[in-house]
């Protein structure tokens, strides 16, 4: 911020400031994303960022440079604020790498906030990661600002006409046919030589009221059911040896109208059977995404159950997580992966 | 008031530090009115082994220098350059002051769940322990106050510095704060009583808590020769007592951030910051006299009387330096380990220790 700055430079004790500031700009430990391996490599030995006098130290109360590694997700920013605001005046924030700038990978995401919207930033750091040569740079620029008090940016680039740049690419041409309603096919069969999976197919059909059985692989086994039939099923997996559920997934198929629960059984117990898993999946309507939990039969259900309601809203009736954020910051919109979700228009301001 | 002045002069020049280095340069000064009695001010003896050498000016130097050294030897051990830029002739030796500096003008918070006045008072206040010392120790026979007891009245100093480092921790009232006190207080008990006894074994040893007396004693065999168990104690606790890396268990900066000075920010962290070196210092000029003949070494007839504290310093500077490198090349002890080695081999050794210590000063005398 330029009131810092000035701080710094201002005063008959400016030259003593400026001079104390800039050789000593330590950044706080405050690891956000991955671009934190590429600081930890501008401090290793190869390029040694104590060289300038910056030493990463201790915590926000004894330091006075935040540098934001990347990504700020919604929960972050919250760690980020709480960071600058027990850093103690005068303090300056670098952010680095292309998610601190404009999300990069994470562009327009649900879940991502601007480090220049939580705190004021004195210099950014484009890549993905930047460079640890782009890192010390930019620590030497903050120097530079507060010796002259002027923000200037350390890249310059040659003018080129416009004619010198290379004749515009020929685009490839566009799939021949993009199907209206993509079906999603979660049961496709497969031949395989599997002798065992067709013993297992056999005894399934026998003891579950199953709509289809299918071999979708090798030791894998897809079972169509009704979703209030579930509960059903699992029972019977349970006696049959399956002692786990691996994975609880959501499709989301709005041209359908449909989401599909799967649940992927397995087991630790019984040898033969460790290497297959079972997916068990239901339809549910969209406009009332209801189904029977499976945590109290299957513990390892339960967060992948809370999970799923965090991130499509379906209900596990029975799971007492219902209703409440898990994994998501509790400001986080509702339902951030269903197909229908409205993403926050990007603004341009001039 | 020129009856006070000159009273002053007489009781300034009547002690002085002699120095035919300087001796032509003093000379002149001292024909000087108002500049001789500051001149002799300076060079009075109480004054210099006070204020300057081996006293807080000095102190000053050291400061500067272990913390540009300490960064300098990490660095050149995990192959890297250390602080540089800032001063590129002279290897960044700066670079202390810059963050001195740095610190010096910035925000000093005072969060809301401390303890106001203590909280603020305490870093000041621990200086008392830590320098307090200086007023005792000799160097040659530049001395501040002398007394027959000053070993005794050393160590009791020192010990007294843990209590304000344990009331900081209470003051800033932090759960981080409040684990390194409690580790702090954890490791007093684990180095106090070994320390104290390895220094009994020496005073023993010399028969006197004389440090005129011990350095006499030395004069043909160091005090580390005569008893080496106690010299290894006293290394032992010396790590122990002043936070260095195998026990720096209450400072733990990756576990909780500077325990008891987790909170502190701008100018009070600088000074509780340079406690830990200001009690390794005190603690190695004891471990001079009592273990390397103090001020004793080559004497150069040109230094005069500046060559006892000038070899105390150089004897200083280099037992730190060593002490130094133990820093950079060893892990953290736990604290139940660090606990166990101050109880069992720590306390054995310095029973051992008093046991030679008493026969050997049984037999000298
Ligand atoms: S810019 Fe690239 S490296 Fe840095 S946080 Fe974002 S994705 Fe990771």
């Amino acid at each position: 911020m330029d009131e810092f700055i000035e701080f710094v430079r201002g005063g008959p004790l400016g030259p003593i400031k400026k001079w104390g500031t800039k050789w000593s700009l330590w950044p706080v430990h405050l690891v956000t994303a991955c671009c934190g391996a590429e600081l930890a490599h501008a401090f290793a030995a190869g390029y040694d960022g104590e060289r300038i006098g910056a030493l990463n130290y201790g915590i926000a109360r004894q330091t006075n440079l935040i540098i934001v590694e990347g990504a700020i997700t919604r929960k972050m920013a919250r760690v980020l604020r709480i960071t600058w605001e027990q850093m103690p005046d005068p303090k300056f924030v670098i952010v680095m790498g292309a998610c601190g700038l404009q999300g990069g990978i994470f562009w327009n995401g649900y879940h991502l906030v601007k480090p220049s919207d939580v705190v004021p930033v004195d210099f950014f750091i484009p890549g993905c990661p930047p460079t640890p040569e782009a890192l010390l740079r930019g620590i030497r620029q903050l120097q530079f600002k507060i010796e002259t008090g002027e923000a200037k940016t350390s890249a310059t680039f040659p003018e080129i006409s416009l004619e010198a740049g290379r004749k515009p690419r020929v685009l490839p041409r566009p799939p021949k046919k993009i199907s209206k309603a993509p079906a999603v096919i979660v049961n496709a069969p497969k031949e395989v030589d599997w002798e065992f999976g067709q013993k297992l197919v056999e005894e399934l059909k026998a003891k579950i009221e199953a709509k289809s059985v299918t071999i979708t692989g090798k030791n894998r086994i897809a079972v169509k059911v009704e979703s209030d039939s579930i509960t059903k099923t699992a029972i019977r997996l349970k006696e049959m040896g399956f002692d786990h559920i691996k994975n609880v997934n959501v499709i989301d198929v709005p041209n359908e109208d449909k989401f599909i629960v799967e649940y992927h059984f397995s087991s630790y117990s019984v040898k033969e059977l460790m290497p297959v898993i079972v997916n068990v999946f239901a339809d549910i309507p969209r406009d009332n995404p209801k189904v029977k939990s499976l945590a109290n039969m299957f513990p390892s259900a339960d967060y992948m159950e809370r999970e799923m309601y965090d991130f499509f809203g379906v209900i596990f009736e029975g799971n007492p997580w219902m209703g409440r954020k898990f994994l998501l910051a509790p400001d986080a919109p509702e339902f951030p992966l269903r197909k229908d979700f409205k993403l926050e228009e990007e603004v341009y301001v001039r | 008031m020129m009856d006070i002045i000159n009273y002053l002069f007489e009781t300034f020049s009547s002690n002085m530090m002699d120095i035919p280095l300087i001796a032509p340069i003093v000379d002149y000064l001292m024909k000087i009115p108002v500049i001789n009695v500051l001149v002799a001010l300076i060079l009075w003896k109480p004054f210099f082994a006070v204020i300057i050498m081996p006293g807080l000016g000095v102190l000053v130097l050291y400061l500067l220098y272990v913390v540009w050294y300490e960064r300098k030897l990490t660095a050149r051990i995990q192959w890297r350059v250390g602080p540089l830029e800032v001063a590129r002739p002279i290897r960044g030796a700066i670079q202390a002051l810059a963050d001195g500096i740095r610190y010096f003008f910035q925000e000093a918070i005072v969060h809301r769940e401390a303890h106001r006045p203590y909280y603020v008072q305490l870093p000041i206040l621990a200086f008392i322990p830590v320098l307090l010392p200086i007023m005792f120790i000799p160097a040659g026979s530049a001395v501040g106050i002398y007394t027959p007891y000053s070993i005794q009245l050393i160590v009791t100093f020192i010990a007294l510095i843990p209590i304000t480092i344990v009331a900081i921790g209470w003051a800033a009232n932090s759960r981080f704060a409040y684990i390194g006190s409690v580790r702090e207080a954890f490791m007093y008990f684990a180095y106090e009583v070994p320390f104290i006894i390895a220094v009994i074994s020496m005073i023993f040893l010399y028969g006197s808590g004389d440090a005129y007396v011990a350095v006499e004693k030395q004069s043909a065999i160091p005090g580390a020769l005569l008893n080496p168990i106690a010299f290894i104690v006293y290394i032992i606790a010396m790590l122990m007592a002043t936070s260095r890396l195998p026990f720096e268990i209450p400072e733990a900066d990756q576990e909780i951030a500077f325990g008891p000075f987790v909170e502190y920010s701008g100018i009070l962290f600088g000074l509780v910051m340079v406690l830990a070196y200001e009690k390794l210092y005190i603690m190695t000029l004891l471990f001079t006299i009592l273990f390397l003949g103090g001020w004793s070494g080559l004497y150069c007839p040109l230094l005069g009387d500046l060559n006892g504290p000038l070899w105390m310093f150089i004897k200083t500077i280099v037992v730190i330096s060593i002490l130094v490198i133990v820093r950079s090349i060893y892990a953290r002890y736990r604290l139940d380990q660090a606990l166990r080695i101050g109880w069992t081999s720590m306390l054995a050794l310095s029973i051992a220790a008093l046991v030679v210590g008493g026969a050997l000063g049984v037999w000298l005398s």
